[in-house]
């Protein structure tokens, strides 16, 4: 049925569009050839499987690219802007993967409050960014040395994931815990439901150690004063006014 | 193939709609702030070279020609590439935001198509973190485009901006979280059809939620009394003071559509989206007549929140920073944290026990809910820090002059 | 003086109440206020279609008149005080001699630059002959600067136009001398 709509159309776009004594409607033939085109091509077997492909490849290349450029530009604003998109990047990574919670958490927390943050305190500190100490590397070969160990460390283990070896197997039980239920509809509960009842203690770590810094946090900004220390009074006590009523 | 075609629909429409809205609300804002202020508003524009004038309609469009037809003017001492990425920035978040507003489920009737679910992403099953993730995107259009202004008035509104939407964020989530744990899911569409089904708004049964939540998607839209962003007493514009022609109203409307975005959003979670008692059916699904009077209902209620937006712009004026701050974490975080675990508990506890008791649910979860809105607006206000009434005070000004006749 | 110097008395603003704390009432006082505005009276003109109602057309300062005497000539006497008086130096007058026995000057050309003029009412003060007078005509445009550059024929005609509106300043001061009001001394009277 859609095969026999599109040849139609794409019938009418072509006569529309062919050089005829009056050109009006060569739009409108262009239009139409177009989405008889489009509708041809949902028809091609795996096209969704290639765009799903293509979707990934176009994803990936961003979230590395933006990653290199968050760490090798020179103005710290462009290295956080950068951050930010690799955290979209990696968050539409995940969502391609059916993880919608995860991503859009991910731009939540990290692109919608971190980096934000980074960004805020960047612009306050040093607004025209031209200071060395922002634009220079600190440990340049150390940086270097350590990203590669640990992009070689990861690519050993989720390569022997793949190829099966000892981690294989549970690779594969999760990949069925995938298919039976997180990815479903409601999948938020299922999530919500391991968080807290497998994982629980990871996440109680997870929230006391957040706990910890915001206490930390508090305690660096008082600065070990009492938060509530009164305020000096310029007057002589004798002159102060009673309260007064009202 | 179909779903792809679907969803194009969905997309122009919704996107159709949302400009020509934008557009009119303005009209009808200024023609609200006009009265609000014993004037009559834009009334001339109509059809143009005729003398028709069709109380104004025509002024949006006369708006927009306008704002295309000027110059566009690019300072030399900006950042260009984040000059002209910021509005876009902000104007796309605040556009992609409307995928998750779900219009209700409607039934064609036709053999063979199942019901079309009214939401461009139905298949989004966390639509309102969705929207929340989407919305904390815009905080880059605002701090992207003051820092790449170079221009420290638009910086000063730049970084009050971002310390508000990041600092209202909080309570705005917290009050989510109440309706999302009552109703168990954190479906848009569930949300709506939990009230529809049983007849009660959440706004009867968590008012505490309603207010943190009012009052942080005020905040977050940054409409006045929370508009430190851009006032324009101290900042000239605020953040947009460099921004002109397009790029300007790329920042205008997306600010208009985060106020409409709040609206849509209170309308859903408070106040039953589409649902009306008698006039709407509390079915998820509806036939093409039900389903026209469901978003026409939706509509009116969204329109009347846009409304209060506009006239509670005229009423109240704007907050100090340190008040904004002082009332974002020490009032609204707290009140939101009281009714989340409020609705945790008579969830987890209360719920069983009191059905099973043969009381009716409804009620009972709306005299708590006032109840606890009363208590804890109490004592918020009782913990505020004393503040002094520097009203003028006439009695004090009497006394002075009786004083001084005295002498 | 010094913070703590004994006259100072220090007066402290009224601490506010539980109620003033909660906003409450100022969140309604201004609802209130508002919605009250929304639906009260309006004030706007609509200019073209409706005319402002100026209360007192003798005292408003509009377009200027040169006024005529009863035989229909200019009553203008060239004296130049009005030229002398306006501060933004609009006025300008060709003086010739009178053809006519009762006066020995009049104004072969009086111009007023519209433009220039910041419609002060210092002519209209100085003229001793209540020549020249300031109507309540407000709604002056032009298409250029010259249209706006009035000579003496249409100031002459501007008073064709207003006469009977507005009748001459010095018909009214008789008026109120007839009606022996004390305060009869409107602006532009004639000084004696």
């Amino acid at each position: 049925m859609p095969t026999i709509v599109s040849i139609v159309l794409g019938a009418l776009g072509m006569w529309l569009l062919l050089p005829r004594p009056s050109l009006r409607g060569r739009l409108a033939g262009a239009a139409l050839a177009a989405a008889a085109a489009g509708l041809l091509a949902g028809q091609l077997p795996g096209l969704a499987a290639a765009l799903d492909q293509a979707l990934f490849s176009i994803l990936a290349a961003v979230t590395v690219a933006s990653a290199a450029a968050a760490v090798s530009l020179k103005n710290p604003v462009y290295c956080a802007i950068w951050f930010a998109m690799t955290v979209l990047g990696t968050a539409g990574l995940f969502l391609l993967q059916g993880a919608q919670f995860l991503a859009v958490a991910t731009i939540v927390v990290y692109a919608g409050a971190i980096v934000v943050t980074f960004l805020f305190v960047l612009m306050l500190a040093e607004p025209g960014a031209r200071a060395a100490y922002d634009r220079l590397s600190w440990e340049a070969m150390l940086s270097a040395v350590g990203g590669a160990m640990l992009i070689g460390v990861l690519s050993t283990v989720v390569g022997g994931l793949l190829a099966g070896g000892p981690a294989g197997a549970a690779a594969a039980r999760g990949e069925a815990e995938l298919a039976a239920g997180v990815l479903q509809d409601g999948h938020v509960a299922a999530l919500g439901r391991a968080m807290f009842t497998d994982y629980w203690i990871a996440v109680q770590a997870g929230g006391l150690l957040l706990l910890a810094a915001l206490v930390g946090a508090a305690a660096i900004v008082s600065g070990g004063r009492s938060p509530a220390a009164p305020e000096a009074d310029p007057r002589p006590p004798e002159d102060q006014p009673p309260a007064e009523e009202h | 193939m179909y779903l792809v075609i679907e969803s194009l629909i969905k997309i122009v429409v919704i996107i159709g709609g949302l400009m020509g809205a934008a557009a009119y609300l303005v009209l009808v804002e200024r023609r609200v702030a006009a009265w609000i202020q014993d004037r009559r508003g834009p009334n001339r524009v109509g059809i143009p070279l005729t003398e028709i004038r069709l109380f104004g309609l025509g002024q949006p469009i006369a708006d927009g020609v306008k704002f295309i037809f000027k110059e566009e003017f690019v300072p030399g001492h900006v950042d260009r590439l984040l000059y002209v990425a910021a509005p876009m920035v902000m104007f796309i978040a605040a556009i992609v935001l409307f995928a998750a507003i779900p219009f209700g489920t409607v039934d064609l009737g036709i053999a063979g198509w199942a019901p079309i679910n009214l939401v461009v992403a139905p298949g989004l099953d966390v639509g309102i973190i969705y929207i929340f993730a989407v919305s904390s995107i815009a905080v880059y259009g605002v701090l992207l485009g003051s820092w790449a202004s170079n221009n420290k008035y638009a910086f000063f509104g730049g970084v009050r901006s971002a310390a508000q939407l990041i600092s209202y964020e909080i309570p705005l989530g917290v009050a989510i979280l109440g309706v999302v744990l009552a109703t168990g899911s954190l479906r848009l569409e569930a949300i709506v059809e939990a009230q529809a089904a049983t007849g009660v708004w959440n706004v009867a049964t968590q008012p505490l939620g309603l207010l943190v939540f009012l009052v942080a998607s005020f905040a977050e839209s940054g409409r006045l009394p929370f508009d430190l962003a851009e006032s324009e007493q101290e900042l000239v514009g605020g953040f947009h003071t460099e921004y002109s022609g397009i790029k300007l109203m790329m920042y205008l409307v997306a600010e208009y559509l985060h106020m409409i975005a709040g609206s849509f959003l209170i309308v859903l979670l408070f106040f039953g989206g589409w649902h009306f008692w008698g006039l709407t059916g509390d079915g998820p699904v509806a036939g093409i007549g039900v389903a026209l009077v469901r978003i026409a209902v939706f509509l009116a209620k969204v329109l009347a929140v846009i409304l209060f937006f506009m006239i509670a712009r005229w009423s109240w004026p704007r907050f100090r920073f340190d008040q904004l701050m002082g009332l974002a974490w020490k009032v609204m975080l707290p009140l939101g944290l009281v009714n989340l675990v409020a609705v945790a508990v008579w969830i987890e506890y209360l719920r069983t026990p009191l059905v099973a008791a043969g009381l009716p649910e409804g009620l009972v979860m709306a005299v708590a809910g006032w109840l606890l809105l009363g208590v804890a607006g109490l004592a918020a206000t009782a913990a505020a820090p004393s503040a002094r009434d520097n009203r003028p005070d006439r009695s004090l000004v009497a006394r002075y002059r009786d004083a001084r006749e005295a002498r | 003086m010094k913070s703590d110097d004994k006259s100072i008395r220090w007066v402290e603003e009224p601490p506010l109440g539980l109620a003033g704390r909660s906003y409450l009432p100022l969140l309604v006082g201004g609802m209130t206020t508002t919605l009250k505005h929304l639906v009260g009276p309006k004030m706007t003109v609509e200019s073209p279609e409706q005319r402002h109602a100026i209360v007192d057309p003798l005292g408003y300062r509009g377009v200027h008149r040169l006024n005529r005497d009863a035989q229909g000539r200019v009553k203008c006497v060239a004296c130049f005080l009005c030229a002398t008086a306006c501060p933004a130096h609009c006025i300008d007058i060709q003086a010739a001699e009178s053809p006519w026995p009762d006066r020995e000057k009049y104004p072969e050309s009086f111009t007023i630059d519209e433009l220039r003029c910041i419609f002060c009412g210092m002519c209209e003060e100085a003229c001793p002959v209540d020549a020249i007078e300031l109507t309540s005509l407000y709604d002056l445009s032009g298409k250029s600067r010259e249209e706006m550059i009035f000579d003496k024929a249409k100031l002459l005609s501007v008073y064709d136009q207003t006469k009977d509106a507005e009748p001459m300043r010095s018909a009214q001061a008789d008026l109120a001398a007839d009606a022996a009001r004390p305060d009869s001394g409107r602006r532009g009277e004639e000084p004696t």
